[in-house]
């Protein structure tokens, strides 16, 4: 294991920032630090990189302890949400600055610059300053430079968080790409679940301070340890006295399936290739159904029809209980 | 922005030239004249007077170890001001500004009180172990770095806020130790506001009147600075040879002003 976090403890003033967090993050892996804002996950990254000081626990790094290590000591790439770009500086010199403190020759920087620039894809732009760049062309440079001095790992807090959708969805797969190019130990915290699941091999879900779920995307997704993590990772509903995802109920014109709820459709919505229908059941539950456009057709679904609704098998739910549904 | 009627702005316009003209402008335009009055010769009678070519050296002396040690420690509070949390910030915050609302001759004598050799508080200690503070260069540093002590304090820290400490993050997260970190980002980052800092207690010291008075005992060819030659010539009835030093530490000023706006334009480009 890369990362080893033990009996983590933060707190600023009378906020629990981190609660007695354990977790592990593998050698060589792009791990996502998922969670809604100021739950915990910045804060476990800076203690990660020595920005921040834990009050109590442990952090080693590559089965060093570097609980009292000062950050410049770790070797941790970190890229900040707002860039942190050396704006007196050229986009080389950015590059260059960590192999300049560790007293490269001359030649040996050149030679790593021109390789981390050609990388991110910014060699025509070695000589510009920062200003002069984009917000997307700023966090590759900002990742080139984090990069420069081969760290053991890679952090990223909210890299892609100041950038617009579409800037953002580019970064997004090219990160991933260049993680399998350049496999070192990467860790990025993001609030944006789609983004959690589309890049990392392995998604820490952190709430409240403290760990909710460890696992793959597909785990997590399937698998879900309970209803904050479900709910986080997509939509949910509630059929009976379980709570499951809109798609994985299906629905029928007659009562065959055994278990199945009857209700009527009170709104029906298309959305492109999907249909969305509000549905309330006798009890006056209303619950939300995805479907497919070609499967409502051959149903023949339309508002005020009476239907019969059934959790698909194998579809993952988790028992609704009224103290999960307030948080 | 406000939209004023044509006659309207012409009326704040001339108010507010005529108020600086009446303020500043037309007592410093009588000052030249008079300096200039017969030529050069109140300006070579004051140049040759060895008094007053002594006292413009103080100032000057005094002035630039003045400036020196307000700026390490000006740029060492801002940081300490902006990037630390510690007990008794707010009070270090104030006192700072303290040397703008009280009078320089109040300084003077607070200083007197506790370094004087006679009678001072800790004057006697040091005097004992042959550091002379009043009535010698070390207490005219001292009162001068006490007037311009929130000149650079007050430049740099709201740059400092502005600019943030990510940038001194992802250094220290690259490998620089701390002087790594101040001299290769935190300085360039607040080099104009230090220049800024730097040309305005240059100036402020320069002009230091009061509290000096006190403090150098304004012992003339020994501790009197230009300022206090001015006033004494004046005193004396040697009024054009006052007039040319009044002229003298104007046109200092005047060029501090100039170098400043100079490169104002600079700071909002780069």
């Amino acid at each position: 294991m890369s990362i080893e976090i033990r009996n983590v403890n933060k707190r600023f003033g009378d906020f629990v920032a981190l609660e007695d967090v354990n977790v592990s993050l593998p050698t060589g892996q792009l791990t996502a630090l998922l969670g809604p804002s100021g739950g915990g996950k910045s804060t476990l990254l800076r203690i990660i990189a020595g920005l921040e000081k834990a009050d109590t626990g442990t952090v080693s790094i590559e089965g060093v302890d570097a609980t009292r290590m000062s950050p410049q000591k770790r070797n941790v790439g970190f890229v900040f949400q707002h860039y942190a770009v050396f704006k007196h500086m050229t986009v080389a010199k950015n590059v260059a600055f960590g192999l300049e403190i560790r007293r490269k020759s001359k030649g040996e920087v050149r030679e790593r610059v021109e390789e981390l620039l050609k990388l991110v894809h910014l060699s025509q732009f070695a000589d510009r300053l920062p200003s002069q760049l984009s917000g997307g062309q700023r966090q590759r440079m900002a990742l080139a430079r984090a990069l420069a001095v081969q760290p053991k790992v890679l952090l990223l807090d909210e890299p892609f968080g100041a950038l617009d959708a579409k800037v953002r969805k580019e970064l997004r797969d090219w990160l991933r790409r260049l993680h399998d190019e350049v496999p070192v130990t990467t860790v990025f915290v993001t609030h944006d679940q789609e983004e959690a699941m589309e890049v990392a091999d392995e998604i820490v879900v952190i709430n409240d301070g403290r760990i909710e779920q460890v696992g793959t995307p597909d785990s997590l997704y399937d698998k879900p340890a309970n209803d904050f993590v479900m709910s986080f990772l997509g939509e949910v509903t509630q059929l009976g006295e379980i709570r499951l995802r809109p798609h994985d109920i299906e629905i029928a014109l007659t009562p065959d399936l055994a278990g199945s709820t009857s209700a009527d459709i009170l709104r029906l919505t298309r959305v492109g290739f999907e249909v969305r229908l509000v549905a309330g059941t006798d009890e006056g539950q209303e619950v939300s159904v995805v479907t497919t456009r070609s499967h409502a057709r051959a149903l023949g679904l339309e508002e005020g029809e009476r239907v019969w609704l059934t959790p698909s098998s194998g579809a993952a739910t988790v028992p609704a209980m009224k103290s999960l549904l307030a948080g | 922005m406000v939209e004023l009627s044509l006659p309207a702005k012409w009326a704040v316009r001339l108010l507010a030239i005529g108020y600086v003209f009446f303020l500043v402008g037309w007592p410093v335009i009588t000052l030249t004249q008079r300096t200039f009055s017969d030529g050069l010769a109140s300006f070579n009678a004051a140049l040759s007077d060895p008094d007053v070519t002594h006292a413009l050296l103080v100032t000057v002396e005094i002035s630039i170890w003045a400036v020196i040690i307000n700026t390490v420690f000006g740029v060492g509070m801002a940081l300490l001001l902006v990037r630390y949390q510690f007990p008794g910030k707010r009070v270090l915050s104030a006192l700072i500004d303290l040397p703008m609302s009280v009078s320089p001759v109040v300084i003077g004598l607070a200083l007197m009180l506790v370094y004087s050799g006679r009678y001072g508080w800790f004057g006697p200690t040091l005097e004992s172990h042959g550091l002379v503070v009043i009535f010698n260069s070390p207490g005219m540093i001292m009162a001068t770095c006490f007037v311009a002590l929130p000149l650079v304090v007050r430049e740099v820290v709201p740059v400092l806020e502005e600019v943030g400490d990510d940038q001194e993050q992802a250094a220290r997260s690259l490998g620089a130790n701390a002087v790594q970190v101040l001299r290769r980002i935190t300085l360039p980052a607040i080099k104009w506001a230090v220049v800024y800092g730097v040309v305005l207690s240059l100036a402020r010291s320069l002009g230091e009147f009061g509290a000096l008075k006190i403090v150098s005992g304004n012992l003339t060819g020994q501790t009197q600075t230009a300022p206090l030659v001015v006033e004494q010539k004046y005193n004396n009835f040697a009024q054009n040879e006052a007039y040319a030093v009044a002229f003298i530490l104007v046109a200092i000023s005047v060029l501090c002003i100039l170098v400043v706006s100079l490169l104002r334009p600079q700071e909002s480009t780069s």
